[in-house]
């Protein structure tokens, strides 16, 4: 990652855009149903590695596993809201 | 003719402009090379020293240029593309990334928008 992409981004001093969402820590042996939200804008953080989260995208709700690399990114850079344009497509 | 770094240029060609003709290499590196090695700025390769060129090539093997610089991008976007975010995404189709208009004028994303980035 550039370091000045990450500057350049927000300021320091607000820090990364945090939302308060229903976070349940999985305890061994029990399924956690995935964490359904509509804060595309909330800042994935370090501890979210591993979760799952349902991010909607304004129609339908998309599943993401967030893995270590997209830590530092927003929710909704993986949630696509646009559908491409195919001819003859219904 | 001067080599440096494996590349030919002609004796009336500007040493600031040969620098520059390396990938990764721009405008204010190549000034700050030539005052680091006391080169006038409007110097042709003619004049150099061959001392002065075999220490060229030295500086310019230490540093991250073409096919490593190129390497380094074409690692970020396949990253993006990997843990499936937008920009990735936008990157594979070859459309503008930072959403730009796409009714018309999007050569630029046309040509240089892909997982294998070229330029």
């Amino acid at each position: 990652m550039q370091p000045t992409r990450c500057l350049l981004k927000r300021s320091v001093w607000k820090g990364p855009h945090i939302v308060p969402l229903p976070i349940v820590r999985p305890e061994p042996g029990k399924k956690v149903a995935p964490i359904r939200t509509q804060a595309r804008s909330a800042t994935i953080l370090p501890s979210f590695v591993g979760l799952k989260f349902q991010v909607h995208n304004g129609k339908v709700y998309h599943d993401v596993t967030i893995t270590e690399e997209m830590v530092g990114h927003k929710l909704g850079e993986f949630s696509p809201t646009r559908k491409p344009f195919i001819w003859g497509r219904k | 003719m001067v080599f440096i770094l494996g590349v030919n240029f002609h004796a009336q060609k500007l040493v600031k402009k040969a620098l520059e003709s390396f990938y990764a290499l721009g405008p204010q590196t190549s000034a700050r090379i030539l005052a680091k090695y006391c080169i006038h700025p409007r110097a042709k390769m003619g004049s150099l020293q061959p001392k002065t060129v075999t220490a060229l090539t030295a500086e310019l093997s230490t540093m991250t240029i073409e096919n490593d610089a190129r390497k380094i991008i074409q690692d970020n976007i396949r990253r993006l593309r990997d843990m499936g975010a937008y920009r990735g995404r936008r990157h594979a189709m070859g459309l503008p990334v930072r959403g730009q208009r796409t009714r018309n004028q999007i050569q630029t994303a046309r040509k240089l928008n892909k997982i294998e980035r070229k330029g």
